[in-house]
């Protein structure tokens, strides 16, 4: 019996790698595996204690939820498993205490392989060489053949822009731990952020990635093999859930980069992510403490990175979704946009005509309390002071591991990213023409609700020339706000005149979505589809009521609403 | 021997919370600007915030308008081992920052929490038996409260609601206020039971709104701080809410009452962000046009009663 159906494939190997002393921590991964496994392993069975009705607990809600879930779900995996799980409820009454303990570790080192990525430098340079081809091939596919040739990938560096703390984080990448924490609106995320970790020299990272991107073959193949480990949103037991926290405590203890999108999913609203609850970045809080006591004094630094697009892949479905409210109940979208071969085609087809479609912006790192660290990695108090941050989790000046603390720091540290969020956002021309024109719609049509504005399909226009005045007076407002600190925006927001920024947004919209965003006429804009509008605007509505003038300010008042305060 | 306990702040009432952590035979550093004389064997003053430091658990007891002259500066003495407790009854700006909040962002302390309900100076100085709560994050936290605070005199209770407890010790100081004037103009109880009633489920929209959870208003933060207060606890919210019912003008009143009071300046504040929020509060509007001297006394009363009664 397998818990796991088609383990991903993996290039055989005749003699072990050795990597050089300078590669990245993830190029001796292999050489730990089992180690890694054996470790996840013991600290989710550990977690239970030695209680015996809890132990039971664990195995009667893991076999159950298992059962239910392959009920629900059929077809092969089911047929294959059902009889065991069923099995184990019938047998569980009768196991005794020895059996019951064997039994879950033995569940849980199953799970721990399934989850347990693998890391082939053979595939990492094959991809390092041919991901950024590929990828800019695609954008601009009418000079695939000479890109395949030509290692030029020029074209693909003016497209993805990176800014912030980078020339820093190289440095401490090699001091320290790097956990980056990104917004998420995209299934594009993982795969720019890790071109832009590659061309920005820094070190690959490891990352938790849905089961369902595993089912193609081609994606499952580089995925497991450059470090990702599998996460089956599926499987609700409990004990899945700690060997997966385990698992990636386990990575960052040992020195691994990380990746963690802090928000769960992909923000369906467009909003910047208020409220976090670190799900898995939370283990690297416990990290740091469990370090802290073997006396191992390597810096965890959580990285906040914000990923800024112009046009985003799956906007339809997503603030559909979130219209709907099911973004809590559907974790996993069977059949958007991004699952459909043709649809990122012509995405990025359609980014290629912009300049810097996408900005990823690394913001200052943070030790896992929230304060900021200098140059050396060391921890500094909000005035600028070295602090040593082993203080954080020491009890009578020692060192301790304490579960019930690391969930309040872990708390804190969801409540501090957001903040950081905030101040690196990037703001793109189309989500400054979405919101005023979106403001334009909230003006024309006072005292209605969201849902209600959003039926206003085609009867709300904007004179041309007004909707580039606006434009302008916003971007200058973003501007002050921007040499203030408070945002960050955009290049072809900051350099480019209103009517060209109008015009670009219009043309990227048109041409990708398939509902029209707004339609041009020669005099006026017409606002065609309020919900797309929504979207892209939502990134602006923490700063709507201080880039609106006077006689916008009722308004943006009502859109800074938007989302709960 | 244990680590001492310090509390910031030689105000009546850190000296009173000196007496009573002194009380379980702990050593105590109170820091006070001015140095004052010690009021118990145990208790050590000093106006060095270095020595603050030996600490582990720390009391701020300051008035919120000080912190940013007092907050820093102790923060330059503090690490990550330090446990700071606040007992303000105050908010922070126009967007009602909370204390621990301030406190997490200008010292290097993030295992922090609020102690509130229905606590006084004198009682905690006198040992009365009462009850208190704690609001934070951290179980060490409200352990540390207990263990330095706790006995046969004291309950102490806590919460991970730590927003409800600010918000609600806060607001409840503006009720207390409110009530002392109507007490003050000659209300019967029937309109202070009303007053009170819209006045906690006003303070628990308020709260619910900056992220607290409803029901944290129910308790000892909220109405059990409020009990406390019409039951005569000798609060000094109340003195000036009567000071100010006999028309006195405002400073005055806040000299009679003899303590600093939070809710003056807080009101308008609270106003102002509910006005903003669109969220319903006659009751926080109403006595900051009061402390406005905008309207009269019996104006107000007549305002609130003229309101339109609708379902609770």
């Amino acid at each position: 019996m397998s818990l796991l159906k088609g383990a991903p494939f993996r290039l055989p190997r005749l003699k072990p790698y050795v990597p050089d002393p300078g590669d990245p921590p993830i190029f001796w991964f292999n050489g730990e595996r089992e180690d890694v496994i054996r470790d996840v392993t013991r600290r989710a069975v550990e977690k239970h204690g030695i209680d015996r009705a809890h132990f039971e607990y664990v195995l009667n809600e893991l076999a159950y939820n298992e059962v239910r879930r392959l009920e629900t779900q059929r077809g092969d995996e089911a047929r294959e498993q059902l009889p065991f799980w069923r099995g184990l409820v019938r047998r569980i009454a009768r196991m005794s205490d020895e059996e019951k303990r064997a039994t879950l570790r033995t569940l849980a080192e199953r799970m721990a392989r399934d989850v347990a990525g693998n890391f082939d430098p053979r595939v990492y340079r094959i991809a390092i060489r041919m991901v950024p081809r590929v990828l800019s091939g695609v954008m601009s596919p009418r000079s695939l053949p000479m890109q395949a040739i030509a290692p030029n990938v020029g074209k693909l560096d003016e497209l993805v822009r990176c800014e912030g703390t980078t020339e820093k984080l190289r440095k401490l990448a090699k001091i320290g731990t790097l956990v980056f924490v990104p917004t998420h609106v995209s299934n594009l995320d993982s795969v720019v952020l890790g071109y832009v970790l590659e061309r920005e020299g820094l070190p690959p990272v490891v990352y938790g990635a849905g089961k369902n991107l595993f089912s193609n073959p081609v994606m499952s193949f580089f995925m497991h093999n450059l470090g990702a480990y599998r996460v089956d949103r599926r499987i609700k037991a409990t004990l899945y859930k700690d060997v997966l926290k385990s698992y990636a405590g386990v990575m960052v203890e040992r020195g691994y980069h990380s990746l963690f999108f802090p928000g769960g999913t992909r923000s369906r609203s467009g909003l910047i992510e208020r409220h976090l609850k670190l799900g898995l970045a939370g283990s690297a809080v416990e990290a740091f403490a469990r370090n802290q006591v073997r006396g191992q004094k390597r810096p965890i630094l959580f990285v906040p990175t914000t990923i800024n697009y112009a046009l985003v892949l799956e906007a339809e479905t997503l603030v559909e979704d979130w219209l709907k409210e099911a973004g809590k109940a559907r974790y996993i979208i069977e059949d958007d946009e991004s699952t459909r071969y043709e649809r990122w085609l012509d995405f990025l087809r359609r980014i290629s005509g912009m300049e810097g479609a996408c900005t990823i912006r690394f913001g200052e790192p943070l030790d896992p309390f929230g304060n900021e660290v200098d140059d050396d990695g060391r921890s500094l108090t909000p005035h600028g002071k070295p602090i040593d941050p082993a203080t954080y989790v020491s009890r009578g000046g020692k060192p301790i591991v304490d579960t019930a603390r690391d969930v309040a720091y872990t708390t804190a540290l969801g409540e501090k990213l957001p903040e950081r969020y905030l101040r690196e956002t990037v703001l793109m021309s189309t989500q400054l023409v979405a919101h005023v024109l979106f403001r334009k719609l909230v003006r024309a049509t006072p005292s209605i609700d969201l849902f209600g504005r959003i039926r206003h399909r085609g009867d709300v226009a904007m004179l041309r020339e007004d909707l580039v005045r606006s434009v302008g007076e916003a971007r200058d407002r973003l501007l002050a706000l921007e040499s203030d600190g408070v945002l960050r925006v955009s290049r072809i927001l900051r350099a480019e005149p209103p009517d060209r920024i109008v015009e670009r947004a219009l043309d990227v919209w048109n041409g990708y979505h398939a509902k029209t965003a707004a339609k041009e006429s020669a005099l006026e804009i017409t606002i065609e589809e309020p919900e797309l509008l929504l979207y892209y605007q939502n990134r602006l509505v923490p700063f709507a009521t201080r880039i609106a003038s006077e006689a916008d300010a009722s308004a943006a008042r009502e859109i800074a609403r938007i989302g709960g305060s | 021997m244990p680590a001492p306990v310090a509390v910031v702040g030689g105000g009546t009432f850190g000296r009173g919370l000196a007496k009573a952590l002194a009380r379980t035979g702990r050593d105590v550093i109170v820091w006070s600007r001015t140095r004052r004389d010690s009021v118990d064997e145990h208790v050590h003053t000093t106006n060095d915030l270095a020595h603050v430091r030996d600490a582990t658990l720390v009391f701020v007891a300051i008035p919120s308008a000080r912190a940013p002259d007092v907050v820093p500066p102790l923060g330059d003495h503090l690490d990550g081992s330090h446990l700071l407790v606040h007992v303000s009854r105050g908010l922070v700006g126009d967007d009602l920052r909370t204390l621990t909040r301030y406190l997490r962002d200008e010292t290097p302390c993030r295992r922090v929490g609020a102690l509130a309900g229905p606590l006084v100076a004198q009682a905690l100085a006198d040992g009365t038996p009462g009850g208190a709560i704690v609001g934070t994050l951290f179980p060490e936290v409200s352990e540390a409260v207990r263990e330095a605070l706790a006995g046969p005199a004291l309950r102490v209770y806590s919460t991970d609601d730590v927003i409800g407890v600010e918000v609600g010790s806060a607001l409840v100081g503006l009720l207390a206020l409110g009530l002392g004037f109507a007490q003050g103009i000659g209300m019967g109880p029937s309109t202070l039971a009303v007053f009170l009633t819209r006045g906690v489920a006003e303070v628990a929209r308020i709260g619910v709104s900056l992220g607290a959870r409803e029901k944290t208003f129910m308790g000892l933060a909220g109405t059990g701080d409020l009990l406390a207060a019409v039951a005569g606890d000798g609060r000094p919210e109340i003195e000036l809410g009567r000071a100010l019912a006999r028309g006195m003008p405002v400073d005055e009143a806040v000299r009679t009452a003899g303590a600093n009071i939070e809710g003056i300046s807080l009101a308008r504040r609270v106003a102002v962000y509910a006005a903003r929020q669109k969220i319903d509060a006659p009751v926080c509007q109403i006595t900051a046009e009061v402390l406005d001297g905008k309207v009269t006394p019996a104006d107000a009363i007549a305002t609130l009663m003229a309101r339109r009664v609708t379902s609770e």
